[in-house]
């Protein structure tokens, strides 16, 4: 497990890196090299590092130990076909981290970035659409049952397109650089990560990279199914380029923009589970 | 002797902890649950609140403020009371037991903030304990016709194909829910985070999240 661990961890920031390529080159900008965010990575374990004077010590602190020590978590439960809601649960403590993130410092743009991420908690009502719909058809919420299921019926992809619609919504909720990166927007300077820097900064970049390779991989897993691991990471590098284009090409929304938009989707995808259980009885 | 009937929604029951005859439960599902709220209850126990700071506008000024000792006490107390709460509802085996840990959760919540000296938070206070309160209705109506339907409000029996349970108790159950502070409703709650008390205002959020996340499950395996 350690050793898939430290593969998700590069790949995640190799994944990363490429995003930033893709988009600079989308806008006809070079780009850095896709190796950037592990160079960061590792320029930031061995900076100077210390703790705000004003910041709740323990607190800010913590959450980086969380913010891994969940998406490692995430990682495994991927792996051993656990429960898909557990996966729905890690994604709903991340909002934590990044409120508790924020919170910590006592800084100012810490704290907007914090309401931001409170305000921006509608990302979660796709993917819990998205559960439900899937539990429609599978009528079970083990990852395992679902990639059994795709096994005989075919990719979640065709049988539930909007689902798959929703969760591509909630992985671009996530992306860096999106039109739905609210909490880190450059007008609050780094928003919640504004005061981690050095170690507790390469500590969140390796819990996000794990978090970008774990929705990425329970992306391919729930809607197209269980497949060799180099077949999975190309589906997942296709899947991460197709964000970055979304992600180059849209403006950074306002954030109750953000909030209206996603609760359109799920609007929309509660209209499609309502027509699924009239029609499937 | 116990059988969890829905091991494909939240796993097989790894441990039941029986009160009579309310049999609580932890499941992989409900254990993680379980172990969110301890661990986010044990920060708020040995933490220490943050000194925000404000910039003074007009000038290049800026100055943090101080921690007041009472408020810190109080409000430590009343997030230790929210996590207490949390955990009651995250291994509850009865419908009502976790409505009722639900709106204590909706009650700590306004209590961990309420003592803060700040007319905008006092406001949003006001407003998210209303909408706590309304959202109570839902709740206990959820409960009750469940009970009035099935004739129980043990989990175990009403997670059995046998029991049918009307579509409006879970929604009326998860409204509820959703009322003690998840989106749309969480907008009341958006001023609240201008409350010093990193640790203690997290409880606020861990609360309402793991609630839902609750819920969910059980209106699902219902």
């Amino acid at each position: 497990m350690i050793e898939y661990l430290l593969f998700a961890t590069f790949v995640g920031l190799l994944f990363h890196g490429i995003h930033r390529k893709v988009i600079a080159r989308a806008q006809g900008r070079p780009g850095p090299p896709i190796w950037q965010e592990i160079l960061h990575v590792l320029k930031f374990s061995f900076k100077e590092t210390w703790i705000p004077k004003t910041a709740s010590q323990t607190l800010f602190v913590a959450v980086v130990f969380v913010a891994i020590g969940i998406w490692g978590a995430a990682l495994y439960l991927l792996l051993s076909g656990g429960s898909l809601l557990l996966l729905f649960g890690i994604y709903l403590i991340h909002k934590i981290v990044e409120h508790g993130m924020g919170l910590s410092s006592g800084s100012p743009y810490g704290k907007f970035g914090a309401i931001r991420s409170v305000i921006s908690a509608a990302s979660e009502l796709p993917l819990l659409a998205t559960v439900v719909a899937i539990y429609f058809f599978t009528h079970s919420l083990s990852i395992a049952d679902i990639a059994a299921y795709q096994q005989v019926h075919g990719p979640l992809l065709v049988i539930a397109f909007p689902a798959a619609a929703a969760m591509y919504l909630v992985i671009l909720s996530k992306m860096h650089y999106g039109p739905f990166s609210i909490i880190e927007a450059k007008e609050i300077v780094s928003g919640n990560m504004t005061e981690h820097f050095g170690v507790w900064r390469a500590g969140l970049e390796v819990g996000y990279a794990l978090k970008t390779y774990v929705l990425l991989y329970a992306f391919v897993l729930l809607f197209i199914g269980q497949l060799p691991l180099a077949l999975t990471l190309l589906l997942m590098l296709l899947i991460l380029v197709s964000l970055s284009f979304v992600c180059a090409v849209t403006p950074m929304l306002s954030p109750y923009d953000t909030v209206t938009i996603q609760t359109l989707v799920t609007g929309a995808l509660v209209v499609y589970i309502i027509v699924l259980g009239v029609v499937m009885g | 002797m116990f059988n969890l009937p829905t091991t494909n929604i939240g796993g097989q029951e790894l441990f039941v902890l029986e009160f009579g005859d309310i049999v609580n439960y932890f499941s992989p599902y409900t254990a993680v649950l379980f172990v969110f709220a301890l661990l986010f209850t044990a920060l708020a126990i040995v933490s220490r609140p943050e000194r925000q700071v404000d910039i003074a506008f007009g000038g290049d000024a800026y100055y943090a403020k101080e921690v007041d000792p009472n408020l810190l006490r109080f409000q430590r107390f009343m997030a230790i009371a929210c996590g207490l709460a949390t955990l009651g509802a995250m291994v509850s085996g009865d419908v009502f037991n976790f409505t009722l840990f639900a709106s204590m959760v909706g009650i700590t919540n306004i209590g961990i903030v309420a003592a803060y000296r700040n007319r905008h938070v006092l406001n949003a206070a006001f407003q998210y304990g209303i909408v706590a309160m309304l959202a109570t209705v839902p709740l206990f109506g959820g409960a009750a016709i469940v009970l009035a339907s099935t004739g129980t409000l043990s989990m175990w029996e009403l997670f059995t194909d046998g029991v049918a349970v009307p579509l409006i108790a879970k929604a009326f159950l998860v409204l509820g829910v959703m009322g003690e502070g998840m989106a749309p409703f969480y907008v009341a709650k958006a001023e609240i985070t201008r409350a010093q008390g990193a640790p203690f205002i997290l409880m606020v959020h861990v609360s309402s999240l793991l609630l839902f996340l609750r819920v969910i499950e059980i209106v699902i395996s219902m």
